[in-house]
């Protein structure tokens, strides 16, 4: 009896030790990039593979993350942000365009963390990316604007993988294109919905700390609209503003008791802007009974406290994209020369809120198209300064919390 | 203040459940540093428990209707479920420093190496990604009792207490403060603790009465991880909205020394994790903290830098231990394999 236990007791702990080493075989799986010999028993990675030219291209979500193809190698590659994967923001938006586009273009695809996880090293990013390419990638989409100097070294190793830069700039490459939005705009009409809607105390948590470019111009835009709705509407607005705990765009409880915290004090809605943040502002509002405004993508799914969500077609950018890279014609018309960043924004259909889940009610459908159309028309011009701290207005009280 | 004590306890339970198994096992004579192995086990389990359970019929009819009792019940199988499985977890380890006898320092810190790897591991087996999370909507709208819980209108005023102690809370804080309280008389106030804590002083002498040290060892064991499994769950529950990511943020690492800190005794572990919940919770949020109700946040406008603010429970942690070590008293036959030969 003792023996079989300690047989047992010893099996079990030998088993962990293989655990402890399969997550990096799952984040970079390590396959040889001898693509002759279909690899046998691979079939089943992920356990719900499936080839994408089955998949019928309905939604991004019936589509699996993980494929196998039949020679071993990936075209289309997606190299991830910190943060997770499935984060229900950045990454998965990005991702899903990358799916949507494969599934459409029976193309095999693959996605890589980097090593290291929210702590992932240039290095990381580059060896997730030549892994990529040396798993046969035509083209790699990049999330994040961490990825410059991994990418800058990559771009230039492979001269004949493309490269997407999401959240970037141009490189003056022409194998890299670089990808940004006017995430300003959006978080002005976000800003604007929600005072509007009567909300006289906001919140606005980034992530980033300040440094992350977009979440920047998300956060400047949101106090720019929310001013530009409180002066309309002669009423003072008090905001707290805040880059603490976000960091590296992931949920912890310090930051679910300062969101708390801000609800307890009369705060009554937050615009949780960094990815997997969420997740500790929507587990406050609802706890406190307040409400938050999602970032990236439609964030209404995930909670009842989501009034709305500023959206940017992180997706859609990297399906253009990808059909962009399609041909080399095509590819040399969407990036030019490779010196010029592509900026998509409300003139794209590229930034705005979700209109689909609509629901508020101060606000309505048509006065949103109205605003958006004025934006694309240039009436309405919202700075896209890099602004951490934006500062006060009339109608605006900012208080940044350090 | 309401809010002051209700995030001071969401911080401090865990850690008091946390630091009460540290006490079972310390005082049966084995260390266990595997607290937050076992904690990240605990976790991952009961998060797993939720997550699957979530797609069932009855649950999902009882989130929609507001059936809060079922809802209730689900949190309380998924403590119970992870109390189980960490009580397994740790059965490694009283198996290898009882009967194998191996050094407890080393069998610990492998169950902290091995705890996260695995669970990592199998989260990404399970969910494809970094973060094991609910299916559906949060854990303060699935098992928090609020007013709206009970149909009650947000407006109504309950009073302080009823405020404090009822509007805003899970369960599972109380249900920990009681099995705090049971297992402390337990340990104090019965003949099976006497003998538990016998162990952990003087083995070979209990031996020579009659009490089997081994089977004395392995149940201080067994409940210190079933606490350390639930304590896990309730924290990722109560402070990190039911997700497992194999991190506890080192709380079994700072239930270990709030138990050092309250000298191995259920009376000032509590306090000492009170302290500790009091601090880490002005830290995180002291700019919104409004202690005598006067509408006045002091704490930021006397313009002390926020830094300070984050680095007070550590501060304090060590200022107090520097003054109170001296009369710390570990459990004497703590970390000693019991040999019967040497008797």
């Amino acid at each position: 009896m003792k023996k079989i236990l300690a047989f047992l007791l010893a099996a079990l702990m030998v088993v962990g030790l293989f655990a402890g080493c399969a997550p990096a075989d799952n984040d970079d799986t390590t396959k040889a990039p001898d693509s002759t010999t279909a690899p046998e028993g691979e079939t089943t990675q992920g356990g719900d593979s499936t080839e994408p030219t089955e998949t019928p291209a309905l939604s991004a979500d019936d589509i699996p993350d993980e494929m196998t193809s039949e020679d071993g190698k990936y075209q289309i590659a997606f190299v991830t942000d910190v943060g997770q994967l499935k984060d229900k923001s950045f990454n998965q938006g990005t991702f899903d365009g990358v799916k949507l586009y494969a599934a459409e273009a029976g193309k095999s695809y693959k996605y890589y963390q980097p090593a290291g996880g929210n702590e992932a090293t240039d290095d990381d990013r580059y060896d997730a990316m030549k892994l990529a390419a040396d798993n046969g990638a035509e083209v790699v989409v990049c999330a994040g604007f961490m990825q410059e100097k991994a990418l800058a070294k990559a771009a230039e190793e492979f001269p004949d993988v493309k490269f997407v830069f999401i959240d970037g700039w141009a490189m003056g490459r022409t194998n890299v294109a670089g990808i940004n939005f006017q995430e300003e705009q959006c978080g002005y009409l976000a800003g604007y919905a929600a005072v509007k809607e009567g909300y006289t105390k906001l919140g606005f948590s980034g992530g980033g700390g300040g440094t992350n470019a977009a979440c920047n111009r998300y956060g400047y835009g949101f106090v720019q609209g929310v001013d530009a709705a409180a002066k309309e509407l002669g009423v003072k607005v008090e905001m707290n503003y805040s880059w603490l705990y976000g960091s590296n765009f992931s949920a912890s409880n310090e930051l679910q008791t300062m969101a708390a915290g801000w609800y307890q004090t009369g705060t009554e809605v937050i615009f949780a802007c960094g990815g997997a943040m969420f997740q500790s502002i929507s587990a406050a509002a609802s706890a406190e009974d307040g409400a938050v405004i999602g970032v990236d993508v439609d964030q209404s799914y995930e909670s009842p406290a989501v009034i709305t969500s500023a959206m940017k077609g992180i997706g859609e950018a990297a399906m253009q994209a990808l059909k962009a890279a399609e041909t080399e014609e095509s590819w040399n018309a969407f990036i030019g020369d490779g010196t010029t960043s592509i900026t998509l924004g409300a003139k794209d259909n590229a930034v705005g809120l979700p209109t689909a889940t609509w629901s508020l009610e101060g606000w309505s459908v048509e006065e949103y198209e109205a605003m958006l159309a004025d934006i694309v028309a240039g009436k309405i011009t919202i700075d896209n300064a890099d602004v951490p701290e934006p500062a006060s207005t009339e109608n605006v009280t900012v208080n940044i919390v350090k | 203040m309401t809010f002051l004590i209700q995030q001071t306890l969401l911080y401090a339970v865990p850690l008091m459940i946390v630091a009460l198994a540290g006490v079972f096992a310390e005082r049966s004579g084995i260390i266990n540093l595997a607290l937050e192995g076992i904690m990240i086990f605990g976790a991952f389990i009961g998060v797993l428990f939720v997550h699957s359970m979530q797609n069932l019929e009855v649950f999902t009819t009882a989130a929609r209707e507001g059936d809060w009792l079922t809802l209730q019940g689900l949190e309380l199988l998924a403590m119970v479920v992870a109390a189980i499985m960490g009580a397994i977890f740790s059965l490694l380890l009283s198996f290898a420093s009882i009967n194998l006898r191996a050094d407890q320092t080393i069998g610990g810190t492998a169950l902290n190496l091995l705890a996260p790897a695995l669970v990592l591991f199998l989260i990404r087996v399970l969910a494809n990604q970094n973060t094991l999370q609910m299916q559906t909507g949060d854990a303060a709208s699935w098992f928090m009792i609020k007013k709206s819980t009970f149909g009650v209108k947000k407006s109504v005023d309950w009073g302080f207490f009823g405020e404090t102690f009822l509007n805003k809370v899970y369960i599972a804080t109380y249900i920990c403060i009681i099995i705090f309280i049971v297992l402390a008389i337990i340990l104090y106030k019965t003949k099976f603790g006497l003998r538990l804590r016998s162990c952990g002083e003087n083995p070979q002498a209990a031996d020579s009465l009659g009490i089997n040290v081994y089977k004395m060892r392995y149940i201080g064991t067994t409940i210190s991880g079933a606490l350390a499994g639930m304590g896990g769950f309730v924290y990722s529950l109560t402070t990190a909205n039911c997700t497992a990511n194999g991190d506890v943020a080192g709380f079994g690492f700072l239930a270990l020394a709030v138990m050092i800190f309250g000298n191995w005794k259920p009376l000032n572990i509590a306090g000492a994790s009170l302290l500790f919940g009091l601090f880490k919770c002005i830290a995180a949020a002291y700019s919104s903290i409004d202690i005598n109700g006067d509408g006045v946040y002091w704490l930021a406008e006397i313009g002390i830098s926020s830094h300070l603010y984050r680095m007070l429970p550590y501060l304090v942690t060590l200022v107090v231990l520097a003054f109170t070590s001296k009369k710390s008293r570990a459990p004497k036959a703590e970390g000693i394999p019991y040999d019967k030969g040497s008797r």
